[in-house]
């Protein structure tokens, strides 16, 4: 626990390089200059940022044009809210995604909301946890890494973490997709971000 | 509920909780510096599962976006700090409306009747700091159930022994065809009690209902206007015993 957090605050003490320079700084600095208004850190903050939002809204809404068009919404709420994020609570890009699932879920639920069709849905996903991204840019280091540990976790640990987190089901409807009862899959839920936090680290490097 | 808002903690942080629940966690959050420090770990872990869904975005979004944020006026930190989200306000005013009316005793809904009705009014009325419902959901011993309802749509009730009290949050995906209505109740002693009935077309509604200890039940029907004194078509009943 201490240790992590002191990986976190490792990360805070990078250098902020001076006004014009080129060095490449992290998203937390990004972040920072992008909440006083710096439109050029906003600009280095998408190209580093955008391809995992994208990617991610695209994952749990399963549909381009859409994905695109929250992405978007996103990406102008970063720019919008960026004075809030506070370094001490978490990682930059932990914040961007974390409305970006966030937006992503909510609109999944707002369909799921006018038609039964979860079901159909998830039995389906089960099925095809990676479909989606195999015909992405390949080696990416760190979706390697999330893969590697995410094989680390047990069967219903990945199950139940993969169908909330990328397609956007709440722990009821994963409990009653895989015929789990309901407290087996909170508690797969939380032992399986522990395993998952532990062979990550806390740490987010982009 | 100490014990089930920890256990709550994972499906929080994957977004895999209710409006409800995730209420009752950010509010745990706010006063458990244990939980929150494992609650802000496992959000970094989770982040990083983004990570895993790295996909090339069309390049006119990246265009698109660049263009938005030049003409996009940034919030500054206080207003943030006051309202989260100030294009909600109006979403706080509403459930405001409506608890007001409630604690007037009044059964009358029909306050800011349009804008309840659109579909997230409930999940917005509920992430409001409005005090009642907030102490509910706040209370040690709280108890969530939800039903859905016949027809579609769900009813969740929130309810703790110790405030003695509950909120019953009710979306539908339509109101009931022929002009009727929909009416909530509770069962005291066997009888159902009205806890109020929803205006004509209305679908929604956040109802902070008292002395919840007494009763046993909690249900959705279908009325003609106005109600009835008691329960015809029951589309949706959630035991609270
Ligand atoms: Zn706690």
């Amino acid at each position: 626990m201490a240790e992590r957090g002191m990986s976190r605050r490792a990360e805070h003490l990078t250098p902020v390089p001076g006004p014009g320079s080129d060095v490449p700084v992290g998203a937390n600095d990004l972040l920072l200059a992008v909440g006083r208004g710096d439109e050029e850190a906003f600009a280095r903050l998408y190209d580093l940022v955008a391809p995992r939002v994208y990617g991610l809204i695209r994952r749990v809404l399963r549909d381009p044009a859409q994905a695109e068009e929250v992405a978007q919404e996103v990406l102008v709420e970063v720019w919008r809210t960026a004075a809030r994020f506070d370094q001490a609570s978490g990682s930059a890009t932990s914040w961007v995604f974390t409305i970006a699932h966030r937006r992503a879920v909510d609109r999944v639920r707002a369909e799921q909301a006018s038609a039964e069709r979860a079901v159909r849905a998830g039995v389906a996903a089960i099925e095809t946890p990676y479909d989606e991204v195999a015909d992405e840019v390949a080696g990416r280091l760190e979706r390697q890494q999330v893969r590697h540990c995410l094989d680390d976790l047990t069967d219903l640990q990945r199950q139940v973490v993969i169908m909330a987190y990328y397609q956007g089901h709440s722990y009821p409807q994963v409990a009653e997709l895989l015929k789990t009862p309901l407290g087996t899959v909170k508690t797969r839920m939380r032992d399986g971000l522990i395993r998952l936090r532990d062979c990550l680290g806390v740490e987010v490097t982009a | 509920m100490t014990a089930d808002i920890h256990s709550l903690v994972g499906a929080y942080v994957l977004d895999a909780v209710d409006d409800l629940e995730r209420a009752a966690v950010d509010r745990h959050l706010r006063e458990c510096d244990a939980c929150r420090t494992d609650a802000a770990e496992l959000r970094e872990a989770a982040a990083r599962l983004a990570d895993g869904a790295w996909s090339v975005p069309p390049p006119r979004l990246r265009d698109n976006v660049l263009a938005a944020v030049a003409t996009t006026r940034q919030l500054p930190v206080e207003t943030l700090r006051r309202s989260r989200r100030p294009y909600r306000a109006r979403w706080l005013a509403a459930a405001a409306a409506v608890v007001a009316a409630v604690g007037a005793g009044t059964a009358v809904f029909t306050v800011q009747e349009q804008r309840v009705r659109e579909e997230r009014s409930v999940a917005e009325a509920v992430r409001t700091r409005e005090s009642e419902v907030r102490d509910i959901l706040a209370a040690p011993d709280v108890v969530l159930r939800d039903q859905p309802l016949t027809g579609g749509g769900k009813v969740t009730v929130a309810y703790s022994r110790l405030r003695d009290s509950g909120v019953i949050m009710m979306a539908a995906d339509a109101a009931p065809d022929g002009g009727r209505v929909f009416q909530l109740w509770t069962v005291r002693s066997g009888t159902p009690v009205s806890e109020g009935v929803l205006a004509v077309g209305q679908t929604s509604i956040v109802k902070v209902v008292a002395g919840m200890s007494s009763a046993s039940a909690v249900g959705v029907s279908v009325e003609p206007p106005g109600g009835s004194p008691a329960p015809t078509v029951t589309v949706a009943g959630v035991k609270t015993i």
